[in-house]
């Protein structure tokens, strides 16, 4: 037995140190390609040093990376990341960007470009930079291997306790390694029991999307009804995510945004003149073989929509509140009563209504009437 | 109770003694033991994979509509009412669509034609639209072209040739859209090109026949349900025949014990092998298929003599026969005026003395009519001789396909190849486009604009459903850009009808708005004047002198028939319907020569001997009721071409059919029958299902149950009597839901199957894995016999999950995967189900099936795929219902009783704020039911349909003795017998 788990063990330890080692030379191997043929290898470096503002005196403009971001982070920057204006000007000249960078279009960005004064030669670096940037996309985040390391260093005390209790008998007290492997491995099984329970779950899922749209402004600031965009989800299984159309509704009319400026707004009339979807980052997913329906829930049961989702028009970018988990709907119908007063499709429970009658029962909830069993979602 | 022992079964001595099981089905090419070292090692790599903490869900995208229609919503499906018709098939229907895709038909209930129930076929045509064989752009002699280039190509051809003088011949099949008539008519004079009509089962004896007697070349209005005697010779009109589901609805009402008066219609059937309604009829008399003139014959000269006219010498039937004849011929006679008299053979002799006993017993004007007469089958062998006749400079073929389908096939290919120019306008391909110079292919009816007149009165339009899934063209369009003319179809068939219908009638006068009205219910009727019927008895005269001369010959008769599913063999290309089991014989995926009892004693053949029958090699199937000196052979068999080769099965019988006076008659005379010594395993999906003495399917006589209601049904109360259990009941608060099933009614056509496939989105395991009995359907139509092996009686009863209270699966499972609702519901949650089978052991009624492989491709495992009829490409996997799980490898899945409907229909009622009314969930095979035999509901509303049906003395529940407390209750077949 003791053998077995060995070699399960060291199968296990040696597959993960192969792993680990194969995604550091693929990740080395990956980062000394990322140089574009378009420019000397000398510009973009230079303008990626003036990108960032690592200048060797003190600039009076303050760098670009300041306000544009390599990317949206957890809290929104409303102004263009540098991977989306590398994308947008990669087929233009250095001029264009010039232009635009020293006479601004629009509100908020005349404000922001007010006092910038960028050299000519620097604005060339800077797209040789950019450039690289569109073509290589943005330098892949370096994964974190602290948990494995962890497991790994286990793993490793582990095997040299096992190793010490049938050969080398190092430890006087036999009882010592026995304690430090049924330690290890209970931990070692905790890890993978969290990890194994997380796994499909998403909570806290708050992926950047393709628009910076931000529900505080829509919802929030300016207080449009859940149900104008997703004007389904009392009648159907989905709630429906607005078309191109609905959102030129407004936008028709609305071209520039009080923070982000014209830049994000483009990008839909953009995709509107031309016809095509916008194509968001899916956020609330459950698996396929679930079968929920917001008609049931925000239809029948009347739910608030916070009430799954969270506080929606406080979010600048959409984060998934609750872990959507099957333990999580069920306590809610344990919890939730039925509207059984009103609705006349509950009139058929004869006994129920009887019982709240005669006042044996104060309320139904949703899984006395079977809210809770497997067919109600699973067919 | 007297009936219970005398139920027998597939004859034993007739199975081959070699075990059903042999090495070959069974190899599954997967090493299980491997397999379950994979999983180990996979589940012990994906939790530790995910502690890496580096492992990111993958990034999926939501992409809304640009511009969203507003009748089309996510997540909820659309209906539009349109209308099937295929190789003389037709139906009205609702298109189900959901995010886009058609996935369901459903019949249309504004429809005169069917408002309840559609076909098996009808209910499988979803698969053929997502069929990975259609052609997907046009081709000249293989290679891809465009439209534009194969279109001025074609035209100057046609010109040319029309120049020439030569011949353009256009062969369709029967078009009964007044439309495409028009336009084809439009086509011809400006080519100058002649138009055939073909078709592969030819009923245009029954046209000439009724020319002769009446003047009139018409089918007409046959209405069963107005006869209180039917007598129907060879003649399949439950499955087959002329329009069998409108006839199944009209059979029905006239066996409902329940609504309908007490007194059941008479049904004789004389044939020679078992058909479906022979399997159906009261009373059902044996007789060899080249006795059918004389058996007509001896009918008209009884009645003549009964009636004082003049009837001519003829030789008399057997002596048998005759005898067993003679309970009809009283009936026919006391029944003057409500009996029908109904032949299923194209020769037009026979029709013609059918015509002078329908006449006799003053049947027309009330059980056959002749308004709304039938448009369809208007084929005639002059079609093909057309084609052989002459040179032919073009020939246009449209969904026909003479080389596999006409016995001169051989001829017909010569024909076409040296023809100058050859074009096809079919959507798939097969044996006949295989020869044309151009495939200029059309889509699927549910990517079509079209209109249909199936009967004369009653139009019906097609719309599409569908956006064009490939670069086709409606053979419609071809023909309108060969005229030059840019009209859109779907504004000439406005025209059309602006031009014609719009006046007929006087409720809209908005010619947009009729037109829309139109287009959403489906239908328009019109008002047919009635025609006067000239009898011209000369020609009975001349009928009766030529069948009374008919030559007897010795040998064997083979019979062609078709089965319910594969039709003409159209349905051979449906894997679906290859799956589904015939209901009398219950084999799938193939077919067989059926020979009758005795002869197979004789000549020492088992089930599956291969045997040599006139110019057929086939398997034997020996079946009980069949004619001593009758073979009969489904047709549709043996298709080659547009077919994944896993379906590739059976033999084309169609080489044997007989031309005879310029028609079609399916049988020949005069072989004899040869063992090969070969042996081929059939695949029987009901192979030991004796009722092992216990009434499971249980009957009485009318006369019986006229006495007492619980005729045949006293097991019943002796049941309920001594019921008892340790364990407590199930409360039911609210909804309990039941189903009833009337065994009167339900005539075994299938279609509930082929529905609940659909809607549930169950797998096709292939041939091979019905023989090593993996079939998955959730329904499955038993039939049992009882009585004389030669002309058995036969009783079915559709199986599926009993949904017991006391439910023997849910006590096994050790995981909890299947339990019990508090609405009566035996659920199965498949994602939590490990594959112990337990539940199936378990299981009384067997109605569980299990995913031995993966069969659609479910799997998170590639190597698992077993998917011999294709189904598991993207393109196929659109049939899919979107609320249902398809399955995957290792769990068990079994009749939800629609569970996704009642979800549904319970939360359309809520959002009403209504209480849920009877009769608005129906489940998948209820609805497809034209028979109504299928009552679905909730018990604890004692008002509703299945309530009353579950307190009729007739109903009682399968096993009800071992206490199993079932929700589905049958109700007694009666026969009305004397």
């Amino acid at each position: 037995m003791s053998h077995q788990l060995f070699k399960v063990q060291s199968l296990l330890n040696l597959s993960f140190l192969a792993l680990f080692l194969f995604s550091c030379i693929a990740g080395t191997a990956k980062s000394s390609d990322s140089h574009s043929g378009k420019h000397s290898r000398s510009d973009v470096k230079q303008g990626e040093r003036y990108y960032k503002g690592l200048l060797p005196k003190a600039s009076p403009n303050p760098s670009c990376v300041s306000c544009h971001y390599y990317k949206p982070a957890d809290t929104i920057n409303w102004n263009p990341a540098s991977i989306e204006i590398a994308e947008l000007y990669l087929n233009k000249s250095s001029e264009d960007l010039e232009e635009v960078l020293l006479s601004p279009f629009g509100k908020v960005m005349s404000v922001a470009h007010a006092n910038i004064d960028v050299p000519q030669d620097q604005i060339q670096y800077v797209k040789a930079y950019m450039d690289n940037l569109a073509e290589n996309g943005l330098p892949k985040d370096k994964p974190s291997f602290l948990k494995l390391l962890l497991f790994l260093l286990i793993g490793g005390v582990m095997t040299w306790a096992l190793l010490d209790l049938i050969f080398f008998h190092k430890v006087k007290f036999k009882a010592i390694p026995i304690l430090i492997i049924l330690l290890a491995l209970g931990y070692q099984l905790n890890m993978a029991y969290e990890a194994a329970v997380k796994l499909g779950r998403s909570d806290t899922y708050q992926p950047d999307q393709p628009i910076k749209f931000s529900h505080k402004v829509h919802a929030g600031d300016n207080k449009i009804d859940c149900m104008y965009c997703h004007h389904t989800a009392d009648e159907s299984k989905s709630a429906n995510i607005p078309s191109t159309s609905l959102c030129m509704n407004c936008h028709i009319v609305v071209r520039e945004g009080a923070r982000s400026g014209k830049f994000e707004i483009k990008k839909l009339v953009e995709a509107y003149e031309e016809g095509r979807s916008i194509e968001w980052v899916r956020i609330h997913q459950l698996p396929d073989h679930v079968f929920f329906a917001h008609a049931q829930h925000v239809g029948a049961g009347k739910l608030d929509c916070a009430q799954c989702h969270g506080a929606v028009e406080e979010m600048h970018i959409l984060k998934q509140e609750n872990d959507l988990s099957m333990g999580w709907c069920l306590n809610c119908h344990r919890e939730t009563k039925v509207d059984f007063e009103d609705n006349e499709y509950y009139q058929m429970f004869d006994e129920f209504h009887k019982e709240l009658s005669e006042g044996t029962r104060d309320s139904i909830m949703a899984s006395d009437i079977g809210a809770n069993e497997c067919s109600k979602c699973h067919y | 109770m007297s009936e219970e022992n005398k139920y027998w079964h597939i004859l034993d001595e007739f199975e081959p003694v070699e075990d059903a099981r042999t090495k070959e089905t069974l190899d599954v090419p997967v090493d299980a033991s491997s397999r379950r070292n994979f999983l180990k090692l996979l589940g012990l790599g994906t939790a530790s994979a995910e502690l890496i903490a580096s492992c990111k869900r993958p990034v999926e995208k939501a992409i809304p509509y640009f511009i969203k229609p507003e009748e089309i919503s996510p997540g909820k499906a659309a209906y539009y009412a349109s209308s099937y018709f295929n190789q003389n098939e037709f139906s009205s229907v609702l298109v189900k669509v959901r995010d886009n895709r058609p996935i369901k038909l459903e019949p249309n209930p504004k429809s005169v034609i069917n408002p309840s129930g559609t076909s098996g076929k009808v209910q499988a045509s979803v698969l053929d639209v997502y069929n990975v064989n259609r052609f997907n752009h046009p081709t000249k002699s293989g290679e891809k072209i465009d439209w534009a280039t194969a279109d001025q190509e074609i035209v100057t051809q046609l010109r040319e040739l029309a120049n020439q003088g030569d011949n353009i011949i256009l062969v369709t099949p029967t078009i009964i859209s007044p439309s495409t008539q028009k336009l084809i008519a439009e086509f011809c004079t400006e080519f100058n090109a002649e138009w055939q009509v073909y078709d592969a089962i030819a009923m245009d004896g029954y046209r000439e026949a009724n020319r002769r007697v009446y003047g009139n070349a018409v089918l007409p209005e046959y209405h069963f349900d107005k006869a209180e005697c039917i007598v129907s010779i060879g003649c399949d009109f439950l499955g087959t025949w002329l329009s069998p589901v409108e006839f199944s609805a009209q059979y029905a009402k006239r066996r409902d014990l329940r609504k309908g008066t007490h007194d059941l219609n008479r049904h004789y059937q004389v044939e020679a092998g078992m058909s479906l309604t022979g399997s159906n009829a009261d009373i059902r008399i044996r007789a060899d298929k080249n006795e059918y003139g004389r058996v007509v014959t001896y009918i008209y000269n009884h009645l003549a003599a009964k009636n004082g006219l003049p009837f001519i010498e003829s030789k008399p039937p057997t002596a048998e026969l005759a005898e067993n004849l003679s309970g009809l011929l009283s009936d026919l006679v006391e029944n003057k005026g409500k009996a029908l008299v109904v032949c299923g053979d194209n020769n037009p002799e026979y029709q013609v003395i059918v015509n002078g006993i329908n006449q006799m017993l003053k049947s027309n004007g009330t059980t056959i009519t002749w308004n709304n007469n039938y448009n369809h089958f208007q084929g005639t062998e002059k079609s093909i001789d057309t084609i052989l006749k002459e040179n032919i400079g073009a020939i246009v073929l449209w969904d026909v396909n003479p080389v596999y389908n006409h016995p001169s096939a051989d001829k017909v290919k010569a024909a076409i190849e040296k023809a100058k120019l050859s074009v096809t306008l079919s959507s798939l391909p097969d044996e006949t486009s295989d020869l044309c110079d151009y495939v200029l292919p059309s889509p699927s009816f549910m990517e079509s604009w079209d209109d249909a007149e199936y009967k004369k009165g009653v139009v019906s339009v097609l719309q599409p459903t569908l956006h064009k899934l490939f670069d086709v063209r409606q053979a419609q369009e071809t023909l309108l850009s060969w005229l030059g003319n840019d009209t859109v179809w779907r504004e000439y068939i406005k025209n059309n009808w602006l031009a014609n219908y719009y006046l007929l009638q006087t409720t809209t006068l908005d010619k947009d708005r009729f037109w829309v009205n139109v287009v959403r219910s489906g239908e328009f009727v019109y008002d047919v004047k009635s025609t006067l019927l000239t009898y011209n008895f000369d020609e009975v005269k001349k009928a009766l002198v030529t069948v009374s001369k008919e030559k007897v010959v010795d040998g064997f008769v083979i019979e062609l028939v078709e089965n319910i599913n594969i039709g003409t063999g159209h349905g051979a290309l449906n894997p679906w319907l290859q799956e589904c089991p015939d209901p009398v014989t219950r084999i799938a995926w193939d077919n067989y020569a059926s020979i009758a009892p005795s002869i197979a004693r004789q000549m020492g053949i088992k089930n599956g001997d291969v045997i040599k029958v006139g110019a057929l090699t086939i398997p034997a199937f020996v079946q009980p009721g069949q004619a001593d000196h009758t073979v009969s052979v489904a047709v549709g068999y043996g298709r080659t071409i547009g077919i994944p080769k896993e379906l590739v099965t059976g033999v084309n019988a169609y080489p044997l059919s007989l031309i005879q006076n310029g028609f079609r008659l399916n049988s020949v005379v005069g072989v004899s029958i040869e063992k090969t010594g070969e042996f081929e395993k059939l695949p029987l999906v009901q192979g030991h299902q004796s009722q092992e003495g216990r009434p499971l399917a249980r009957e009485a006589t009318l006369k019986e149950w006229k006495h007492d209601h619980h005729a045949g049904n006293e097991m019943h109360e002796v049941a309920e009597h001594h019921a008892t259990s340790l364990y407590p009941g199930h409360e039911y608060k609210g909804h309990k839901w039941a189903m009833a099933i009337d065994l009167s009614k339900c005539t075994g056509c299938s279609a509930c199957v082929l529905a609940c496939n659909t809607e549930n989105n169950i797998p096709v395991v292939g041939k091979k894995e019905v023989l090593a009995v993996h079939e998955m359907a959730w329904i499955r139509i038993d039939r049992y016999y009882s009585g004389e092996e030669d002309n058995p009686e036969v009783v079915r009863q559709p199986v599926m999950c009993q949904h017991c209270d006391n439910a023997p699966c849910e006590n096994v499972c050790p995981v909890a995967a299947t339990n019990h609702s508090s609405e009566g519901l035996n659920q199965m949650a498949y994602n939590r189900c490990i594959g112990t089978r337990y539940c199936n052991n378990n299981c009384p009624y067997k109605v569980r099936r299990f995913n031995w492989l993966d069969y659609t491709g479910a799997d998170s495992i590639p190597n698992n795929r077993y998917d011999p009829a294709n189904l598991t490409v993207d393109l196929s996997r659109m049939r899919h219902n979107p609320d249902v799980t398809v399955r995957a490898k290792g769990v068990i899945e079994k009749c939800s009783f629609c569970v996704q409907r009642i979800q549904e229909k319970k939360l359309n009622a809520k959002l009403e704020g209504r209480q849920l009314y009877d009769g608005e969930l129906q489940s998948a095979c209820q609805q497809a039911c034209s028979l109504n035999a299928i009552v679905f509901g909730d018990v604890n509303n004692p008002e509703s349909e299945v309530a009353q049906m579950m307190k009729d003395p007739r109903n009682y529940h399968l096993l009800e003795e071992i206490h199993t407390l079932p929700s589905v209750g049958y109700l007694t077949k009666i026969r009305n017998i004397s």
